[in-house]
Formats: C-alpha cells, structure tokens, sequence
C-alpha cells in the first residue's frame, strides 16, 4: 500500500465509531471507464478506475485489485492493464481490499473476438472428380495469431453449378465435365480452389463377395472391380458401401451391420445382409448369410479366498519354485496388509501369510517371472515415503522384507511391473521410474518416462518383450521401447514408438495382443470412470467404460477399430490369453471374450461374450456387490480378485462339441 | 509496514478480540481423514466434555484411488467451507461446501498436491500452497482462488514444498513456508507478487538475521533432488547453519507484527518480526513441531510434535512451554484453537490401518479433555464456530 494511503487510515483510526458507520452505510463506488472492453485477440487496453466515496469525491492513492475470471484467456495486471488471449465473453473484477461489508466491487464485461482471418487453404482437393460421384471439401481456417479455427462452418459456392454443385456439408457433386472454381468468403477473406471434373469412365462394377456365410463378429472385406468400356479396371473409381440388414430377429431389432468405405464388414445379429457398392448411377450388390456365433461357455465356481473385512486390490498368481500354486493379493484403504495364497487346490484357497507395511493402501502386487521375488506398491504412508517394498518368496509361506526403496516415489506407488530385472514404478501418477533390482537388497533408479503435455497423468504401466504400453488417462496408450530395440530404446533411454488417444480420457489400463491369424497386433485399452461415485461402506457402485481395440499395425498410424462394453458397468484391468480376453468388469463381474480373427464394431453386441460370472457374496466387505478389479487366468483356471470379497477361481466349461 | 500495523489494530478493534471468556458450550471443527477420503464434522460440547463426529462427508471423484483430502478453510461469513484434495490426474482439486448441508456447491482445479489455505477478509480470495512432494523438488506455487465463482485467478511461484498458507489478520499479507529451501515467503495479497523472502535458519547467524527482497531472490531451482530423506518423505534442504529447518507451518500474531514458524528439522517454533523481516525469538521444542497456532487472545500458541506424538502449550509473553502433552494416536498432525481462546483441537493421523483421532485440549486447565476417533490419516484441521 502506498505511502499517500496513511493519513487516510490515520483519519479512519482516529475517527473509528464515526467512519465506521459511514462505510457501513456508504455508497462507495468503483467508476471504470471504458465501463466494458471490445477487443480482438492480441489486443491490450487500460482501465482507468476510481473510487468515489458516498459524497462522489474521489479517494486518492487507493490500492486496488484486479484480477480476470478466466486468467487463461484473459490477463489483467495490477496497474489495471488488459491483454486479450483466447476468444469468449469474460469478466474483470476490480476491488478495494477492505473486509467484507466495507469492499467493494466492479465488474467490467470483456469480449474478445477472434483474431482476424489470415489464411484459408483448401485440403487435399483432388485433382479430378468423376462425374456423377461426390467427394468432401475440407478448409482449414487460420486467423492472424496462428489459431486453427474450428468454430467456423465456411460455406463453399461453386462458379459454375452446370459442372459440380457444393451442399452446406461441403459435399461436393460432380455433375458434367469441366473446370470448376470453389469460392468460399470469410469474414471478407476470398479463397479459390479449381477442381476438374472428368467424364466419368467407369461403365460396370463388380463387387466380390469373400464368402456366402459367416458368423456374427466376423470381419469380411468386399472388393469391387469398376471397369471402362474396355474392360480396362478403372483403378481411382470412387466407391461408396451401403448395407441393407434382415435380420432375423425382427421383433424391434435396430440396425445390425456396418460396413466401412474400404470394404469391411461385419454384423451385430444373425440374418441375411445385402451389401451394395455405387459409383455414381452403377451398382453390384451381394447377400451373405450370418450366423449366430455361438461361442458361449459354462462358468463354474472352483473355490473363494474370502476376504471380507477390507476391500481387495490387485492379484499375482504364480507357480513358485517348489513347484505349488501360489497368489499375492493386496488390500485397499486398510492396514497395509498383503495377503499370500497357497492355490495349489483352487478349491480350497488357504492364506498362508501376510506381510504388513505402513501404508494404508497396496495397490499393486507382482511377483517376477522366476517365481522368488514380489514387490508391492505402497500408498498412503504415515511418514509420506511411500515407494514399493521388495519382498522375498522363495518360501510363500514365509515371506521376508528385502528392502525399500522410496526415492523419488514420495508421492505414492499406485502400480508396477516386473521385467527383466526392472521395475516400472509409478511415481506420483505423473510418470514412471525405472529400477534396477538385479540385487534387491540395492534398488535403483537407472531411468523414467514422462510425457511432456501439460497437465500430463499416468495410470499403469505394462511391459512385454521389451515394450513399455503405459495408460495415461488423457494422453492415452503409449508404447515405448525400454529394452526391445524397435527404435533403439532401452531401459536407461526409453524411446516413444507410438501412441494413441481417446475423447473421453479415462485411460486406465492396457494389454498387447498379437493375432497371429490375421497378423494384426492390438493395444487393448481399458477405461476406468465412476460418473455415479462410489460406495465404500454400504451400498454397490456403478461404475462405467468400455475396451477400446486400437489397432497398432502400423505404430505410426494406431487407429481405434473395435470395442468390448458391457452396458451399465465399468471396467477395470484384464489379461490376454489364447485369444481370449479376461476382462474385470467391476459391477459387470468378470467377462470372458472371444477375440480371435480381426475386430471390428462392438464385440459385446456380437455375440463374442464366452461367460461371465458375478461374485456375490452376501457377508463380502460390501454384501452382494461384484466389484471385480483383476483376473488372471492360470493353469486352466481364471483366478480374479473383487474388491468386495478377496480372491476367486472360476472354470469354463469346454466350447461346444469338445 | 505501518499501514498494515494500524490496519491490523483497527481490524482486532473492531473485531473486538476478547479476553479469555468461556462464550461457548459447543465448539465445531472440521477435519480430514486424508487416507479414507472424508471430511468429518466433530461437535464438541465442553459441558459434557464430549466430543463426537456430528456428520462424515465423502471427498472425491476417483473412489478407487485415495485422493487424500487436506487442507480445511472457512469463508468469512462461515457459509461455506472448503477443502483440498491433494491427488487428481495429476493436479489436485478444491471443493466447496455448504456449512448449512454439507453439500458440494463448487470445485476449482488447481496444481499438484492443493494443501494448507486461507481466505483473506481484504481480498476476498482463497490463497492455497501447492505443496507438490511428488519427488522432484522444483519451485511451487500458491494459487489464488475467487471462491465465489470457484477461478483460479492467479498463480505465484514461490519455493519447494509450499507449507502453512496463512493470512496476516489485516487480510493483505500472505505467508507460507517452503520446506525445501527453509524459506519464509511473503506475498502481497493485492498484487500476488512475492514481496519478501527470509531464509530461515536453525541458528542465529549474521545469515538468518538478515532479510531480502524477494524480487532479488535467485535460490530457485537450485535444490538438488538427491538430498538425505527426512521423516516425512521429503528430502533435506540445503544451506544455513544447522540442521535443516524444514519450516512446515507459518501462523500471524492476532494483534502485533510476529508470525511463528515451526522449524520441523530443527526441533524449534521462531518468531519472525515482520517489520525487522528476521528471526527475534526461538522457542526449542519437541520432536517435529509441526502445525502452530496462536489464540486468538494472542497469549499462547500451541504447537503439534509430529515425530514425538505430543503437544506444546506455550506461553507467549514468557517464552515458556507451559505443558506438554501427548497426543492419543502417533504422527500428530494440525491444530486449531477456539475463537474464545479456552480449547485447542488437535489432529492425530495414526499409522496404517490404526484410526485417527481429534484431541481436545483444555488450555486453561493444560490437559486433554476429550477424544473422538476419525478415519485413516487425520490431517487438515480447521475450526469453524462455538455456540
């Protein structure tokens, strides 16, 4: 506060039960001018504000405070000196800073305009169009400041409508050979593109059907073969697909097939699907027949390790080297309990130890490939240090504390992952560490992987032939080379190799999967989102997300193909095995998935669903409330933990006809 | 400096800042259990000697992960009360409530690890640290919060692990301490500019008595990542004599120009006077002072050991511990004290799957006189009314 402010405070000092009262009853007022702000982005301004107390006379040298409610759009300083930033309608607060009742307070209303236009370019136009056939304009829009701008639908005229025509989508129609101008005009800005249309060569079309029957799920490409008058294929011809569905069921079934514009397809029912494929006025169409796929299985109850006064975590099962079954389970929002299992008999899971740290949550448990060695996550730590605890369990049965290690993992450990002598260690949610465990009793750091986006999130981290598939909620799946060599990374310098994200951000985990009959290879990412909350004492919670099947062919260029979503649930973690996914479903129980041939379209509405099971349990933490976190399948068994009711062990039955 | 010396005298007169009276029978705090996700309500009727959990409020958005609920505040009015959540996707979230019903009316994102907060009667904004101990210790922030609307209007950097977000009583100061650096930050609550910084120190030295501006202040960023752990996960801070201060709290002087830090590494509450801008007193204390808090008749201030599970009652004037108590659970966290001076309210975290608990300690008597059981990791402590 400024020097010239003292006699004034001096004078409300002195004068206290009078001035006081005053203020109460006073008509202190800010005046601004300009009493509002029309700017364009880029653009800056000054208030000028002053105070008038209840007389109108003007208080000098009063300390003010600005501040914007939308500091990312719009900056103000303390001098009251405006900076436009981002388009939209704000507001500036300006404020003496005096205790309630005697503060007070101006709003100035800002809009800001887009920055000018600068630049219109018309996208990838062809060089020629057939005519007949129709094809999109895309535009891309910059304005003076640099900004792609979205919010803007451009109108495209055509110069001469006898040769091709533009819709208010920017569909473009060919109509009859010649040259045609494109004209759009935005906010005064004109941008010309020519477009030649040709005489449309193509004179049959013949569309090949792959086969006359297949199932529900079954992904079937249709090639077409367009022709001149010679009989010459016309290599550019401008396909378009349609289906036309029967389905069998007709008793208010929806739509039941799609088909791509390249060519695939796949159905949702069984009945009988015409497929038809045009080029301006040509047409073939095919019908195939579509059966149900029918690969449903029984699921049978092998045995329960309940646990049923904390919730349950994550789950390991391993073969250890005496040659016995064994599993880890964790314990969430608790004691910092894991709990070992003697599997050996399915039916008869028996608790053979547990190892307590300080912690409140373990989240994660895994045990590494050789069956000796288990570490676990720990979260919520009285001292706050929080990291993973190496545990050894060459004898499950007495599992001994190796070490600690907690540098730079302050934060808490949410999961982990074993590899190669290496741990990929959660740090904080923000990225993961990468420690060398050769010698357990001396952990360390050898490297770590973070993205570089703001506001940037980690979930889980997963590792396979040396290839890191991390989930990271809004950045989605990354694939990285920590030791496979693909793009030269390693564990001490992990490479990027690609990545793929989703609208919605809840990326929560992700499994690889190889199809070695198509010879496709898939991320399957899993979501995790609780839009209705979550109960942790009395009543079910209802959870929601899907799978998303992203296939990651080609690194370069991923593309989301396929989902699995099982209405009215969520999902949790999952494992592939034999073609088969074991998805945890939290409320939805745990799904088995048939996932062989390639994917395409909504698994679940295909019929893929093998078995799912629900385990109830009417004294669990939470009674009667299937909350599956993670399944693991293992020697002809599907062992899952549900975060209501400890560990489980299901058995399917063989597929039909074995 | 003077106009903040008079306006602080004319705010407590006004307030009326009141000698010790017994003006309440029921005293209500809120307290967060920050491994359980809950905020719980606590009545504590001082003619009973009763202390209970009058209502539990669930925190959060990712149930399956623990959020970790933290830091408490009150507006002015006492219509709404806030909280921190320290653990989003990745950055932290700040909630707003009813006092009437408990019920979320706002929420705010903010950086990593939302902690200790306050709202200033001046400004009318909401000053919360970002205490961010996620590992690499880089400069954080405070961010500045309209809590009508739920914005963050502003973000001023300060030092590694910001702690202890405390208002000076005229409403136009705010203080944190930096753990990491064992820095004293002073922001001005009009500007949002850092306006002084003091290093503090574990002993006094020609270094420790000397203030500087902070607009010359260059320490940032020069803190290695690979200091010595200390008890509470973070890692040692650098330079000054002594063990590591690790200040951890901050908390202005109702009436004069002081506020006291808790120097958590080096077993000491210090006096700062906020003219002079240097350490004027030390007062050696128990293991890991953590939280203090000065009554509100400016006469004692009661501190929390956090490694030695007890409390300090401190007489003010004499610069003497006046009794030392220990707490019901280990690791004690916050304390609060009641408008009328008679009561502090200490939280005590536990450890793993041991409950929290709240103490209510009777600071005319110097004993604890009741104790409720809470959650997991009781923590963020704030005091809301008497009646």
């Amino acid at each position: 506060m400024t020097s010239l402010v003292r006699p004034f405070l001096l004078l409300v000092f002195v004068c206290l039960p009078v001035l006081i009262h005053a203020q109460e009853d006073s008509a202190r007022r800010i005046r601004v001018h300009p009493e509002s702000l029309d700017l364009k982005v880029g653009e800056t301004a000054q208030l000028e504000v002053i105070v008038l107390d209840s007389q109108g006379n003007e208080e000098e040298n009063m300390t003010l405070l600005y501040f914007a409610k939308a500091r990312g759009s719009l900056r103000v300083d303390s001098t009251g000196r405006v900076t436009a930033v981002a388009p939209g309608k704000f507001k500036i607060v300006i404020r003496t800073p005096r205790k309630a009742g005697e503060r007070v307070s101006a709003e100035v209303p800002v809009l800001v305009r887009p920055a000018k236009i600068s630049e219109i370019t018309f996208v990838d136009l062809p060089s020629r169009i057939f005519a007949g056939t129709s094809a999109k304009i895309v535009v891309r829009i910059i304005d003076e400041v640099g900004n792609e701008r979205h919010d803007i639908r451009p109108l495209i005229k055509s110069r001469s409508k006898n040769v091709a025509t533009v819709d208010t989508f920017r569909r473009l129609q060919a109509h009859e050979p010649g040259e045609c101008v494109l004209e759009t005009d935005i906010e005064g800005l004109v941008e010309t593109a020519s477009v030649r249309v040709v005489a449309n060569p193509v004179r049959s079309l013949e569309l090949s059907r792959p086969v006359t029957s297949a199932r529900t799920g079954d992904v079937l490409t249709f090639n077409v073969t367009a022709r001149d008058a010679s009989g010459s294929v016309v290599e550019d011809a401008p396909i378009r697909f349609a289906v036309a569905c029967d389905p069998d069921d007709r008793l208010g079934e929806a739509a039941s097939g799609q088909i791509d514009q390249d060519g695939r397809f796949v159905a949702e029912k069984p009945g009988e699907y015409t497929i038809v494929a045009t080029c301006a006025n040509l047409c073939d169409s095919r019908t195939v027949r579509i059966d149900a796929r029918r690969v449903q299985r029984r699921v049978r109850l092998v045995g329960q390790g309940a646990v049923k006064d904390v919730h349950t975590s994550d789950l390991w099962v391993w073969e250890g080297i005496d040659g016995r079954d064994y599993a880890v389970t964790g314990t969430w929002g608790a004691n910092g309990d894991s709990i070992f299992w003697d599997i050996t008999d399915p039916k008869n899971m028996e608790e053979i130890a547990r190892i307590t740290v300080d912690a409140r949550t373990v989240n994660d448990v895994k045990v590494s490939e050789d069956g000796t060695l288990c570490i676990i996550s720990r979260e919520g730590a009285s001292n706050r240090k929080n990291g993973i605890v190496l545990i050894d369990v060459h004898d499950p049965r007495k599992p001994e504390i190796i070490s600690t290690y907690t540098e730079n993992l302050t934060g808490g450990v949410h999961n982990l992952f074993i590899y190669d002598d290496h741990v990929f260690a959660l740090s904080a949610g923000r990225r993961y560490d990468i420690i060398n465990i050769e010698e357990p009793t001396h952990p360390h750091r050898v490297g770590k992987f973070e993205l570089e986006s703001t506001g940037h999130s980690i979930h889980d981290v997963w590792v396979v032939d040396g290839i890191a598939y991390s989930s990271n909620w809004k950045d989605g799946v990354w694939l990285v080379d920590v030791g496979n060599g693909v793009v030269g990374g390693s564990v001490e310098n992990p490479v990027s190799i690609g990545h793929y994200a989703y609208p919605s951000g809840w990326n929560h985990a992700a499994f690889p999967y190889y199809n070695e009959e198509t010879e496709k290879f898939y991320v399957i990412a899993g979501d995790e989102a609780f839009p209705y909350g979550l109960n942790v004492k009395d009543k079910p919670t209802y959870p929601r997300g899907w799978l998303h099947f992203i296939d990651f062919t080609d690194p370069e260029n991923p593309e989301e193909v396929a989902r699995y979503e099982v209405p009215e649930a969520g999902t949790h973690n999952l494992w592939v095995e034999d073609d088969i996914l074991y998805a945890a479903y939290y409320n939805g129980g745990l799904r088995v998935i048939d996932i062989s041939g390639e994917l395409k379209g909504d698994l679940y509405r295909q019929g893929r669903e093998i078995a799912w099971y629900l385990p109830d349990d009417p004294e669990g933490k939470i009674s009667n409330a299937p909350m599956v976190w993670g399944p693991q399948p293992h020697k002809g068994k599907v062992f899952f933990s549900d975060w209501n009711s400890g560990l489980w062990a299901v058995e399917l039955a063989l597929p039909r006809g074995e | 400096m003077w106009t903040a010396i008079t306006t602080s005298i004319l705010l407590a007169a006004s307030l009326g800042s009141a000698p010790r009276e017994e003006t309440g029978a029921r005293y209500y705090v809120y307290v967060t259990t920050e491994s359980d996700d809950h905020v719980h309500l606590i009545e504590f009727d001082s003619n009973t000697g009763v202390a209970r959990v009058a209502q539990t409020i669930q925190i959060g958005y990712q149930p399956t992960e623990i959020e970790g609920p933290h830091g408490l505040a009150i507006s002015p009015d006492d219509k709404h009360w806030f909280v921190t959540v320290a653990h989003g996707k990745p950055f932290g979230i700040l909630y707003k409530y009813e006092t009437a019903t408990n019920k979320l009316v706002g929420q705010c994102e903010l950086g990593l690890f939302p902690a200790t907060m306050q709202i200033s009667e001046a400004t009318g904004l909401l000053y919360c640290v970002n205490f961010d101990l996620h590992g690499d210790m880089l400069p954080s922030s405070v961010s500045i919060v309209d809590p009508d609307d739920m914005i963050e209007v502003a973000r001023t950097t300060t030092g590694p692990m910001p702690h202890g977000s405390r208002i000076s009583p005229d409403g136009l100061k705010h203080y944190s301490c930096a753990m990491m650096s064992g820095e004293l930050f002073e922001i001005d609550a009009v500007t949002f500019e850092v306006e002084r910084v003091l290093k503090l120190t574990s002993e006094d030295s020609p270094m420790s008595k000397d203030g500087h501006d902070g607009k010359e202040h260059s320490e940032h960023g020069e803190h290695s990542e690979h200091g010595e752990h200390s008890e509470h996960g973070e890692h040692s801070a650098h330079g000054g004599h002594g063990p590591s201060p690790k200040p951890t709290w901050v908390y202005p002087h109702p009436t004069k120009k002081f506020v006291y830090v808790a120097l958590n590494g080096a077993e000491q509450v210090v006096e700062v006077d906020t003219e002079a801008w240097k350490i004027v007193r030390r007062f050696p204390t128990d293991k890991g002072p953590y939280n203090v808090e000065v009554s509100p008749d400016g006469k004692q201030f009661v501190v929390t050991y956090k490694s030695a599970q007890g409390i300090g009652i401190w007489d003010l004037e004499k610069g003497r511990e006046l009794a030392r108590l220990p707490s019901s659970r280990r690791v004690t966290h916050g304390v609060v004290i009641s408008d009328d001076s008679r009561f502090a309210f200490v939280s005590n975290e536990g450890v793993g799957g041991e409950m929290g608990t709240l103490d209510v300690i009777d600071l005319q008597k110097n004993r604890s006189v009741a104790t409720v059981d809470l959650g997991l990791q009781a923590g963020g402590i704030y005091f809301w009314k008497s009646e």
